[in-house]
């Protein structure tokens, strides 16, 4: 079981996507890489922000690692919330679309090419659901 | 007279100036009991706002009035009086509107050439131009460090929380709880909001605005997002304010609002630039409202009342009373943030 945030958790989340077919379609015209960040709580075991970066390319996900702020910030489109909010986008309780026209989340990048591509972005919510997690301020001592 | 004097970025010093006079026949000459080192003279002494070197600096003063011109009626020497850190004719559309700080004639005490030249508070003697719409007289019993409050910081705490709408019942944030994020905090709590929560990361300001009855959130322990979420169902807050003046304390204020709500930006602009996702503020129906500088005039009567009567408490704010000729010493103090407010007694 991968801790949710550590780079052994986002690898694994790698894997899902490159194993999904449904992915690959509801993905196959979707280009550009993808900051997550997974903003800091201290209080929730989280003291920094944490970057991941996927760089996606028509259906299949071409890398995916954890980088520097300056690095990640790159990346075309940039989806920042706070650890919890991540929480509930993994346990299928926030619909990330929803979140960021809520607020929840934050985009920086052109939010109608998400809108294009909500069943791209569903899917990468079901994968990181499929992903056996284990949440840093769940885990035991 | 003595006057503290900008000197270049990063140096004021007390210094041996001409004496301030009645020039206008609407003028009164003010002998100043006790300056008020601001958030705003920050931005002065570190170049965020221009001012030249050898041009006086300060603009929240209360004092005795020494002398009036020939044209002042409601004022005569003797009085005591909080003078308004913008100085407004009184006259013009926008001040028969109550809005003195979008004035024609617009001038700020204490700061250089955009506020018109005007000499500065944190002097000896200080002249107020068209005094009857510019001075407020001190009730008794109301002490001069309290009634100081009324010509700038909680004005502005009572200007912004009406401004936005703070009722009874609704919830409201406050990013920055220095001076002017306590005075908003204390008048949100005034108006009946509930809760008001305090978001900084200094330990002594979140302690004061806990201490007027807020909530106190240290934002370098906890997220606001989720702080405000567990406050209000997961909605976020009714009315937030930025007391700051900083890109990051908007962007968190952005964050913490509910969809539908209202961000007063109270903190002081001067040439940043931000991206906006406007898209997204406009389909959460934001209301983000830039209260710009504290129409003194319109508002300080109520100010004073609350100051009167003990429902405003500036004092816990009052860290340090210096004599003048320690101002630098004031000024390094609340610019290493070892100050919450410090007084300067001519």
């Amino acid at each position: 079981m991968a801790v949710f945030p550590t780079e052994e958790w986002f690898a694994e989340f790698v894997v899902q996507i490159n194993a999904s077919e449904e992915y690959r379609d509801a993905a196959r015209t979707w280009e550009g890489d993808v900051s997550l960040v997974f903003e800091a709580e201290p209080d929730k075991g989280v003291p920094e922000d944490v970057w991941g970066w996927l760089d996606l390319w028509h259906g299949e996900c071409r890398f995916g690692r954890f980088v520097s702020a300056d690095e990640g910030a790159k990346a075309r489109f940039v989806v920042r919330a706070p650890y919890s909010r991540w929480k509930d986008i993994i346990r299928g309780k926030l619909d990330p679309v929803k979140g960021i026209m809520q607020g929840k989340l934050k985009l920086r990048g052109d939010l109608p090419a998400i809108l294009r591509h909500v069943r791209a972005a569903q899917e990468l919510v079901r994968l990181s659901g499929a992903v056996e997690t284990q949440f840093v301020d769940e885990a035991g001592g | 007279m003595k006057a503290v004097v900008f000197e270049g970025v990063g140096s004021v010093a007390v210094r041996e100036i001409p004496d301030a006079r009645i020039e206008e026949p609407a003028d009164a000459l003010i002998r100043v009991s006790v300056a008020g080192i601001c958030g705003s003279d920050l931005h002065f002494l570190h170049g965020k706002a221009p001012m030249s070197p050898g041009e006086t600096i300060g603009h929240e003063a209360v004092g005795v009035v020494e002398a009036v011109g020939p044209e002042v009626e409601a004022f005569a020497p003797g009085d005591r009086i909080v003078v308004a850190f913008n100085i407004a004719c009184g006259e013009c559309w926008f001040c028969r509107q109550g809005q003195t700080q979008l004035c024609e004639d617009f001038r700020n005490l204490g700061a250089g050439a955009f506020g018109g030249s005007l000499g500065g508070a944190q002097a000896e003697l200080l002249r107020v131009p068209t005094a009857d719409v510019n001075l407020l007289r001190v009730p008794d019993g109301v002490e001069d460090e309290v009634a100081l409050f009324a010509g700038d910081v909680f004005t502005t705490g009572v200007f912004a929380t009406a401004t936005c709408g703070v009722a009874a019942g609704r919830s409201v944030g406050v990013i920055g709880v220095g001076p002017v994020g306590n005075a908003i905090v204390q008048s949100a709590l005034l108006r009946g909001a509930s809760p008001v929560i305090a978001f900084d990361r200094e330990a002594d300001r979140l302690a004061l605005a806990e201490g007027a009855g807020a909530t106190a959130v240290d934002v370098s322990e906890r997220h606001p997002q989720m702080v405000a979420a567990e406050h209000t169902s997961d909605r976020g807050l009714d009315v937030v304010f930025e007391a700051v003046g900083a890109p990051p304390a908007l962007e968190t204020a952005l964050d913490v609002v509910r969809r539908g709500g209202t961000v007063g930006v109270v903190g002081i602009y001067a040439g940043e630039e931000v991206p906006l996702p406007l898209g997204v503020l406009w389909s959460r129906a934001i209301d983000l409202r830039f209260t710009g500088i504290c129409p003194i005039h319109a508002w300080w009567e109520e100010t004073m009342e609350g100051l009167r009567s003990g429902a405003l408490d500036p004092r816990p704010l009052v860290s340090h009373r210096l004599p003048l000729q320690e101002a630098p010493r004031g000024y390094a103090l609340f610019e290493a943030h070892e100050a919450t407010k410090v007084l300067l007694c001519p």
